[in-house]
């Protein structure tokens, strides 16, 4: 079977500054790839190639054996990408509710009942049903953050990209999010940044490693996380420096 | 008695001020592109009940509303989508501002070559002059039934924005229009139907305007003063601020005549002028 996304020689440059060099990797469905790397190495860039806020420079991206290199971002989330920022986007002078419904209406193509169904079921899973009436900007972090989650899972996306979203938040945040994360993971494939590597080992099935622009390491989480490539580069430690 | 009647007056000229105000208040909220050619597409769609009421002499001129607000409605469409929608995401706030301005003279240009420099106006015959003696004031039906007609635009416009499906879009797009397009919205159409809406809306108060007082191809920047001028005061992008400007200019119109017959919108200019030093936010000030 094809993979879900395959990314060949993606690349990006923006002058002198290289986010994507020629990056290539494939995703099969449901597994959850993920993307570590120092500040800098192109991480964020590469989620917004795929979607689309970004146009790359060379290289193709396909989506469930379809070209979307060339698309614009709203026929990609049509075709299902969901990305989750990480810092929060939401459409702050709308409610907790019609951000996710606008995902669901316009990204997954749902109408009236079958799209408010739909909502209030992705508000429930991400713990956002208590404060569907709020308005999206008074929201405080975790709850931003889980609405960046609610309306990347509402467009009902094959794949879902998730940015640094358990950053800033306390121990106890972290993990009621990766809960959330873990629950939906047997539907949706993922690419998911994160500088948290416990959270990123109880999910990922593989980690990429970036560093200006380029991949250094792909792997099981486990042996990436431990290999001297990701401690000197990564954690900005040297390879026989104590831990 | 007689400034009592003066205010009312102004109030319910204010209904037809707002009626200006708010198609380019709510392009601005949505786009923040401030559309100067909206003087002349009212003045557009005057000419348009004109010449239907010219062909149809029979039908009354305010039911030409009807199908010059459709008509409006698809030029504000396509207008957005074949120009404006070049210049609504360019960095440079210039850019919209000086093809709107553009477009506009070359509007106003084409008005005078198919309709001539004439004066025209709308007649609508007994009912212009039709008033209601309410405890010994006297107040014109037209007046009325305009200002009645804005404050059931602005209702309905509230509601539309609100409740719909359509208004939601609209909102998330006026919010975030780059982060819109992830969640499979497509910001251009979204603007499109934003655009005929509010022409739609111009081309209302440019009918009822046309009924109240003359107008030439040349009228365009003095409603284009006005609508923004209702826009600036009501607080940008707040359509219930529009409406209460645009009663504040009216009123401020008509006292100033009252004093000095002479002056014309001068009053009413010079209001805008002080609310502007002393409360540039407008009286309302929020967003869509």
């Amino acid at each position: 079977m094809a993979p879900l996304l395959r990314v060949s020689g993606l690349c990006k440059r923006f002058g002198e500054i290289v986010v994507a060099d020629n990056v290539s990797f494939a995703l099969a469905r449901g597994e959850c790839l993920g993307v570590i790397g120092p500040n800098g190495a192109g991480k964020s860039s590469l989620l917004n190639l795929i979607v689309g806020l970004l146009t790359a420079d060379g290289g193709s991206i396909m989506l469930d054996d379809k070209e979307i290199t060339g698309l614009p971002p709203h026929q990609r989330a049509r075709m299902g990408l969901g990305r989750a920022f990480q810092i929060p986007q939401p459409f702050p002078h709308l409610s907790v509710y019609e951000n996710a419904l606008v995902a669901a209406s316009y990204g997954a193509g749902l109408y009236g009942e079958a799209a408010s169904d739909w909502t209030m079921q992705v508000l429930q899973r991400t713990g956002l049903d208590g404060k569907a009436d709020k308005l999206a900007g008074a929201l405080p972090l975790i709850d931003r953050k889980r609405l960046e989650f609610a309306k990347a899972l509402a467009s009902k996306p094959k794949l879902i990209l998730l940015d640094e979203i358990a950053a800033g938040l306390t121990e106890p945040e972290v993990e009621r999010l990766v809960a959330v994360i873990k629950s939906v993971k047997a539907d949706h494939a993922m690419i998911w940044i994160e500088h948290i590597p416990h959270a990123l080992r109880a999910v990922s099935d593989r980690i990429l490693v970036l560093d200006f622009g380029r991949k250094v390491l792909e792997g099981p989480p486990a042996e990436v996380m431990d290999s001297a490539v990701v401690r000197e580069i990564y954690m900005g430690l040297k390879a026989d420096g104590v831990a | 008695m007689i400034w009592v009647e003066t205010l009312i007056n102004g109030a319910l000229l204010g209904g037809l001020y707002g009626l200006l105000g708010i198609g380019l208040a709510l392009v601005f909220g949505v786009m923040r592109v401030v559309n100067i050619a909206h003087g002349e597409f009212m003045v557009l769609s005057a000419f348009c009940a004109v010449l239907l009421s010219n062909l149809f002499p029979q039908v009354s001129p305010l039911l030409m509303l009807i199908p010059v607000i459709a008509l409006s409605f698809a030029v504000g469409w396509l207008y957005q989508a074949a120009i404006v929608n070049r210049v609504v995401t360019s960095p440079d706030p210039l850019s919209p501002l000086l093809l709107t301005f553009g477009v506009s003279v070359i509007l106003r240009n084409v008005m005078v070559e198919m309709f001539g420099a004439d004066v025209r106006s709308l007649q609508v015959g007994e009912l212009s002059r039709a008033s209601l003696e309410v405890g010994g004031l006297n107040i014109g039906i037209m007046p009325l039934l305009t200002l009645v007609l804005a404050a059931l635009l602005f209702m309905a416009l509230q509601l539309v924005l609100r409740h719909t499906e359509f208004g939601r879009i609209v909102r998330a797009t006026a919010d975030r229009r780059d982060i819109v397009r992830l969640s499979g919205v497509k910001p251009d159409r979204v603007y499109n139907y934003v655009m005929g809406l509010s022409l739609a809306l111009g081309a209302i108060g440019g009918v009822l305007l046309a009924v109240r007082s003359s107008f030439t191809p040349f009228s365009g920047a003095e409603r284009l003063l006005i609508a923004f001028e209702v826009v600036v005061l009501g607080g940008l992008g707040s359509f219930w601020g529009a409406l209460l400007g645009g009663i504040a200019l009216g009123m401020a119109q008509l006292i100033g005549l009252k004093i000095d017959p002479n002056a014309g919108l001068l009053y009413a200019h010079l209001l805008f002028f002080i609310m502007l030093l002393i409360r540039p936010s407008g009286l309302v000030s929020s967003r869509v």
